[in-house]
């Protein structure tokens, strides 16, 4: 090349220019378009990951005129999170009404990110709650979320594979172990009992919930003392009893969420599902052609009896310290799947299968008398609803997503057989009270 | 067309004829129209990667805790991850997965060059092809991809009974989802090099009585050498900051993809799922520093091959 052409060359140089300016114009774009005019309804920016969203949100839209809901999906659980945390840490681009899961609020209340909605009237609603999902979002008066589904656990098994087998249903985990004994004689271990997800932190818990586990003891009125006890008597009855399980060959443990996880629901190799309130619409979506086939029972007790259950998953809506407009968000929180929000929950129950949490639903015909294609045209809700009433008070720790990780880390490597179920346990316990007295907690 | 490009991109530094370099801040005209020329390139090297490597190291000298908020704690992070087994186990996990992976990888690169330069048929135009695919296809989706296929229940792999992503198979799996991901690559570079040769040489090589076999190996291969270098190098940096494969399969196995199963997947949970943004600041750098370091030392220790 041997451009001496100076007007050639000054081109060149425009060009360049003018590339070098486009780009440091498209670097600074996209500055924030939140702010409203100061007439027309104040818009309120919603993150959730509910299936069938968008229609709860035009009813919301269409019954106010004052608040419209700008939704947004970004993403599910630990997704959500990560994005609502670097959004929270940079100071902005959090929206102004965030879908929690409840074992993640104390973490957020730590961080005084969220909203006290008592100071907005969300008190009021205290009464349409049972005692442990209000106790869940509050602290006394304040009200740092809103619930919304929750996840009771039963046992949703194979009813023509149990009359196959001649196998009954068990009312207790021992006999469970029975019939786990009983099916995997009769097709000489090509089925198993259940999948046993060591992935899925909320399943785990809410098996040792039920067994009386008490992990923490955290009270956000008293933010820097905790105490800690993974390991405790009750997770170690149902962690040693899973080895038992698991080491017979009496159930599998395949990751949940993974499609041999799925293959296995659909085929028949599992033959009971330990399931959560939202399950019955889970399975029905990732095992279609076992429609029919499956019904559900309380799940398996501990002692013969009892009624002690436990809670996988379940979510609220929360108000973050960038909102604005909190009372305004306040409502959104509130209303859109209100407690007496008949029409919202309608699409909520028929169309995203939640469980809800506000008893007013809860004891609704349109739930409680639900039948169920899927289930053989079974009301299972009457087996999720006593259960839904009948769990305990539990509290969570400020640092679930550190808590989740270390006891599916330390279950997944002993199912590795890397180490015991137990000694998993107590390594869990070590590393939690380490990283806990780092960050400057007082551990009890 | 792909080849074409990547052709000129790998040849140009081997060839590149060395030329006295001008002074920097010279007066003249040409010197202005140089750093205008350079001056897109410096504003997105400044702005995405000098700006944001100075927030980091500036992380990694605090210390932040739920309960005490965050304070300057000039070294310590780097002092925990000096003394954090997992970073340990992260590093040895990734240095013995480069001692294996790379020259596997190389070998079977250069082995199919070497093929296609030697064959001219329709076949070899079609192999290269085929060869170079997989590269075009998303890291993430080709790690899904072989997910499914590493799946016990309805991959094509199930027959044979075996756990692939279990702890004693999984270092390997991840390999061959590299190899697959990066082999083609790397060969159409040693291709691009092999297409620069003269063949003269060839065709002195051939009176003088060489077979194609000798060819290959006692004139072809030493000829590209820098090409080989180049493409090494490059395998070696991406094994040290193995990630996107080992996050994407995680959620297959947790108990064989550990959190920590790489340095790098492990400065990620600890920053995203732990809100240890200080501490993953210090591990990135650190991390940093090792591939720094190990590529100046591997430049140095073949610089009298290569030409870079």
């Amino acid at each position: 090349m041997n451009v001496r052409n100076f007007s050639v060359r000054r081109s060149v140089i425009a060009a360049v220019a003018a590339v070098t300016a486009l780009t440091v114009a498209a670097c600074s774009g996209g500055s924030d378009a939140g702010t409203d005019k100061a007439s027309g309804p104040v818009t309120v920016k919603v993150w959730a990951w509910y299936p069938s969203f968008q229609p709860v949100v035009d009813l919301f839209n269409s019954t106010h005129t004052d608040i419209k809901i700008e939704w947004t999906n970004a993403g599910a659980g630990q997704d959500e999170y990560t994005k609502l945390q670097t959004a929270l840490k940079a100071g902005k681009g959090a929206p102004d009404v965030v879908m929690l899961e409840f074992q993640e609020l104390p973490t957020y209340q730590l961080t005084k990110h969220l909203v006290d909605m008592g100071k907005y009237g969300a008190n009021d609603l205290k009464g349409s709650y049972v005692d442990w999902a209000w106790k869940q979002v509050s602290n006394g008066d304040k009200v740092y979320a809103i619930p919304v589904d929750s996840g009771p656990m039963a046992m949703l098994y194979r009813e023509d594979l149990f009359s196959k087998y001649d196998l009954t249903i068990p009312k207790t985990w021992d006999e469970y172990k029975v019939q786990a004994e009983k099916l995997k004689a009769a097709t000489a271990g090509k089925s198993f009992m259940t999948d046993f997800g060591a992935n899925d932190g909320g399943f785990l818990t809410g098996l040792s919930w039920q067994a009386g586990a008490k992990p923490y003891t955290y009270d956000t009125a008293n933010p820097a003392e905790i105490g800690v006890s993974v390991n405790d008597a009750p997770t170690k009855q149902v962690m040693s009893y899973w080895e038992g399980m698991v080491g017979s060959g009496l159930a599998d443990t395949k990751a949940y969420g993974t499609t041999d996880f799925y293959n296995g629901l659909g085929s028949g190799k599992y033959v009971t599902y330990l399931a959560a309130g939202w399950g019955p619409g889970y399975l029905q979506s990732v095992a279609k052609t076992t429609a029919g086939k499956w019904r559900a029972a309380p799940l398996p007790q501990w002692t013969a009896g009892a009624n002690a259950q436990g809670d996988w998953g379940g979510s609220s809506f929360a108000v973050t310290d960038q909102s604005k407009n909190p009372e305004a968000a306040t409502t959104v929180a509130k209303e859109i799947f209100g407690a007496n929000n008949a029409e919202a929950w309608k699409i909520g129950i028929d169309q995203a299968y939640l469980f809800p949490t506000a008893t007013p639903v809860l004891e609704s015909d349109a739930f409680l008398k639900k039948k169920y294609d899927f289930f053989g045209g079974q009301t299972v809700n009457d087996v999720f609803v006593p259960a839904y009433k009948a769990i305990a008070p539990f509290s969570w720790s400020p640092f679930n997503s550190y808590n989740f990780n270390q006891i599916t880390t330390g279950l997944n490597q002993a199912i590795e057989k890397k180490t015991s179920w137990t000694a998993a346990l107590d390594t869990a316990q070590a590393n939690i009270t380490q990283y806990a007295t780092q960050q400057g907690f007082k551990v009890k | 067309m792909t080849e074409v490009q990547i052709d000129s991109a790998a040849v140009a530094p081997a060839a590149a004829v060395p030329s006295p370099r001008p002074p920097l801040f010279g007066r003249s005209r040409e010197a202005v129209t140089g750093w205008l020329f350079v001056l897109p390139f410096a504003v997105l090297l400044v702005a995405f990667l000098l700006l944001p490597m100075a927030y980091a190291l500036k992380l990694s000298l605090y210390r932040s805790t739920l309960i005490e908020g965050e304070h300057f704690a000039w070294f310590d992070n780097y002092k925990q991850a000096f003394q954090d087994p997992l970073v340990r186990q992260g590093v040895g996990r990734v240095l013995v997965f480069g001692l294996v992976q790379t020259p596997v990888m190389i070998g079977l690169a250069l082995l199919a060059a070497l093929l296609i330069d030697h064959a001219t048929s329709r076949f070899s135009r079609v192999f290269r092809l085929a060869a170079f695919v997989p590269y075009a296809v998303p890291v993430v989706i080709g790690t899904l991809m072989w997910g499914f296929l590493y799946g016990q229940e309805t991959g094509p792999f199930s027959l044979l009974h075996i756990d692939f992503l279990s702890s004693s198979w999984v270092l390997a799996s991840l390999g061959n989802v590299v190899t697959w991901q990066w082999a083609g690559y790397n060969m159409i570079v040693l291709y691009a090099a092999l297409q620069g040769l003269p063949r003269e040489v060839y065709e002195s090589a051939r009176i003088d009585g060489a077979g194609p076999v000798q060819l290959a190996l006692r004139i072809k291969t030493p000829m590209i050498g820098s090409a080989l270098i180049l493409a090494t190098l490059f395998t070696i940096l991406g094994t040290l900051q193995f990630f996107t494969e080992p996050l994407i399969l995680q959620p297959l196995n947790p108990g064989s993809i550990t959190q920590h199963y790489t340095p790098n997947v492990y400065a990620y949970h600890q920053a995203f799922s732990f809100q240890q943004y200080n501490y993953s600041a210090a591990i990135s750098f650190l991390l940093g520093a090792v591939v720094f370091v190990g590529s100046y030392l591997f430049l140095f220790a073949t610089r009298k091959r290569s030409a870079l």
